[in-house]
């Protein structure tokens, strides 16, 4: 067991830890971040999607170890204070959820997707959020979602 | 967690339930209104279904109505949330009681100004944020985590359990075998590295060899016997089949695999023990049920047993027995500390059960292009679905139960799924033999005008066709296809409904098109396998479920019915996405598939 510190949402935050613990573990179940999901812990889900230096990627794929020294934002910092993003504004407006344990992930990953802001079509969001599953099958409701929160994104863009 | 007051609201509870029957609805001297229920949110709207009926009734806004569910030590039992129940039965009698606190009569649907509006999700600012709890996410104080020792066959008995690492504790009562630990990762390591030995239990036939499978139902089916006051009566007559004996004849037969759930959250239950009581807090579907449950396996009272459901990430009927609950109270037990188990993604996929694997036998007769007789024989899934929507004077209808050699269990829908499957791909023969238009076939065969205006809907939308009746909605959908050998691809589904009153027609629509999509994988891919003693499909990367791109076009078109009661809606949809695709695949190729996936 080893102390190890990371930087999540902004602030470090540290848990003792045996080496090989995943991210998803060290956010979840140390730190009781519990936004953050654990759906398959092979990569399959997307369910524990959470951004490392601002890219999506699965927290049950790498160690905690490895993020040192690298931002890591989960769901729970994804907002700005009460100012939620645009994308999860969206999954609110278009109420592209049922159960809601995949939206965090789903979230996660559109946020980034987003932040390059390419024009998007139905097509290519299907195809960059494909490895990620809802059971609940909310699909084209969560791609109505992120196209509508690409749209918001460009107009704020504009008035910049 | 502030325990004590919750403790101290129950007995005020209890107090006024001995008093004046169950407390369903109570109004607080601030105005304050707080309703109990024993049915959970599982992903299907009943929160916020349930909480619009109380806000109608008392003439609040639904933000004024604070709801506490699946709690058996404050709600009064109204049954598992399951079978679509939660519209027809709760709404009813959460609107009763809340009226009776008004002191008027429950307000007509013409006059509804809450319910049959879209109001939203109520948990959705907190689903969004990340901050919606799930029983995965239950953490307290002195809390260990727990892991039940798994063989890597189907059944198995432990001979020998080797020794636990340092940090982790080894604990056995005869049935199970666990490690617990403070540490999350100690004790999930250590239920995989645990060396032990197992003897495998072999299957009596092999589930995934279907030939034998089909053997094996036909040998040890038990006919059924009429009992007309069963929830899904086992066997429906009318009629004599003899009298068409004489009339043009066809039969098939169809079959369904064993498919699994795969809720997007593996089940998880944290169990506290004080004194000779346990308080069991997990994302089961039927509280009171599982208390029952727990209270046999534990050997103890069932008042000593307090199940506080909290919605679960999915469960479409895999959460309503008590496998997780039973083991954290175990191991809790004999921890002598509060005990979390959660299962992996592994045990989800091969320690829970799965949707019944289903023979349909159909032999039917038809004279003048209408239906004459109906012979109907489901082996092992269930009699959900049973009955034909057709206006068909000689029938039988028949569940015949068998033995099987996997553990089988509810699914969204049950037995519905493959007896429609079955009844609407027979139909749809008919009408190709007949040289007939699939439509119209079906139109000249039903008597129930609101399911043939479900089909005037229909009449020039492309795609193949199913509809049926079923827990007294009224449903029909087209599925366009593109097949390419044996690949099948969804392009469009159009799907029309008439659930009699619209209670909320943003949550019907979301209910609609989620149970069309889970739809799709029992339809096209899904299917559990085993091999010698063990089941193949553990994880998700083996055991392929909808995604992205094989959601479709959905188009969802809704009859409001403002004077027939309401008819729930979680699940009826996911039985026409087969029977619709199978149609579709058989107008593009000429291929009648008859069994399930379709594209294997
Ligand atoms: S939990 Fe990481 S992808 Fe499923
Ligand atoms: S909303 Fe339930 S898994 Fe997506």
């Amino acid at each position: 067991m080893a102390l190890l510190t990371l930087t999540v949402n902004g602030e470090p935050r540290s848990a003792d830890v045996k080496p090989g613990t995943t991210l998803l573990e060290f956010l979840h179940d140390y730190l009781a971040m519990t936004g953050t999901k654990c759906g398959c812990e092979e990569g399959t889900c997307g369910a524990c999607t959470v951004h490392l230096e601002g890219r999506a990627i699965r927290s049950c794929m790498v160690t905690a170890e490895s993020c040192a020294g690298k931002p890591v934002t989960t769901i729970e910092g994804l907002a700005a204070g009460n100012r939620l993003h645009a994308v999860q504004q969206a999954f609110l407006s278009f109420e592209a959820f049922q159960c809601g344990f995949c939206t965090p992930g789903m979230i996660m990953e559109a946020a980034a997707l987003l932040n390059d802001r390419k024009p998007l079509t139905d097509g290519r969001v299907r195809l960059y959020m494909e490895g990620h599953v809802c059971r609940c099958g909310a699909y084209n409701d969560i791609v109505k979602a992120v196209m509508s929160a690409a749209a918001e994104l460009r107009k704020d863009a504009g008035n910049e | 967690m502030s325990e004590r007051v919750t403790r101290r609201e129950a007995m005020g509870v209890a107090l006024l339930t001995l008093a004046a029957g169950p407390v369903r609805v109570r109004v607080g001297p601030d105005g304050t209104v707080t309703a109990y229920t024993a049915k959970v949110e599982l992903g299907q709207g009943a929160l916020t279904e349930l909480t619009m009926a109380v806000a109608e009734e008392l003439r609040v806004p639904v933000s004024r109505v604070r709801l506490v569910m699946g709690d058996t030590g404050q709600c009064p039992d109204d049954g598992g949330t399951w079978a679509s129940l939660t519209t027809p039965e709760a709404v009813p009698l959460l609107r009763q009681a809340a009226a009776e606190q008004r002191g008027g009569a429950v307000t007509p649907a013409r006059q509804w100004r809450v319910m049959g509006t879209a109001v939203k999700d109520l948990r959705g600012q907190a689903v969004v944020t990340g901050g919606q709890p799930y029983p995965s996410g239950l953490r307290m104080e002195g809390m260990l985590y727990g892991h039940v020792l798994r063989a890597p066959h189907y059944r198995a008995r432990l001979v020998k359990a080797g020794a636990a690492p340092e940090g982790v504790r080894l604990l056995r009562d005869g049935e199970i075998c666990g490690v617990v630990s403070s540490d999350p990762v100690a004790a999930k390591r250590a239920a995989g590295s645990v060396a032990c030995e197992w003897e495998a239990i072999p299957f009596s036939v092999a589930p995934s060899d279907r030939e034998a499978l089909k053997s094996s139902f036909k040998a040890t089916a038990v006919a059924p016997v009429e009992n007309m006051s069963a929830r899904y009566p086992p066997l429906l007559r009318r009629g004599r089949l003899d009298d068409a004996r004489e009339h043009e004849r066809q039969a098939s037969s169809y079959f369904l695999p064993f498919i699994t759930h795969v809720p997007l959250e593996p089940r998880a239950a944290l169990a506290v023990w004080r004194g000779e009581s346990v308080e069991i807090r997990s994302g089961c579907q039927a509280p009171f049920a599982v208390r029952a449950e727990v209270a046999r396996a534990l050997g103890i009272a069932e008042g000593n047993v307090r199940i506080q459901a909290l919605g679960p990430g999915g469960a479409f009927g895999c959460k309503q027995r008590g496998e997780v609950e039973t083991e954290a109270a175990r191991l809790a037990r004999l921890a002598g500390a509060p005990v979390l188990v959660q299962w992996s993604r592994e045990e989800e996929f091969t320690c829970a059960y799965h949707r019944p694997a289903a023979l349909v036998e159909i032999e039917s007769t038809v004279s003048e292009g209408r239906l004459t007789g109906w012979l109907h024989k489901n082996f092992n899934a269930g009699a959900p679905g049973l009955m034909t929507p057709y206006d068909t004077p000689n029938i039988s209808c028949e569940f015949h139960r068998t033995a099987v050699p996997v553990r089988q269990g509810s699914y969204r829908s049950l037995a519905a799924v493959a007896n429609t499957f079955a009844r609407e791909s027979h139909v749809d023969e008919w009408a190709a033999r007949l040289k007939a238009d699939p439509l119209e076939f079906r139109m000249r065969n039903l008597a129930d005008e609101r399911l043939k205006a479900v089909l005037e809907r229909l009449r020039g939308v492309r795609g193949g066709l199913a509809c049926t009746i079923e827990k007294q909605a009224r449903i029909g959908l087209r599925a366009e296809v593109e097949v390419k050998g044996v690949a099948v691809r969804v392009k469009r589904l159009v799907y029309v409904g008439d659930y009699g009153a619209i209670v909320n027609p943003l949550n019907l629509r979301k209910q609609i098109e989620g149970a069309l999509v889970q739809g799709l994988g029992g339809a096209l891919f899904e299917e559990v396998l085993f091999a010698g003693t063990e089941q193949k499909s553990r994880w998700m990367s083996g055991y392929r479920v909808p995604r992205f791109s094989d959601t479709p076009e959905i188009v969802v078109e809704l009859i409001d019915r403002r004077a027939i009661a309401s008819a729930g809606a979680g699940e009826a949809a996911i039985i026409l996405v087969a029977p619709a695709i199978a149609n579709a695949v058989f107008a593009a190729s000429g291929r009648r598939l008859r069994d399930l996936p379709l594209a294997r």
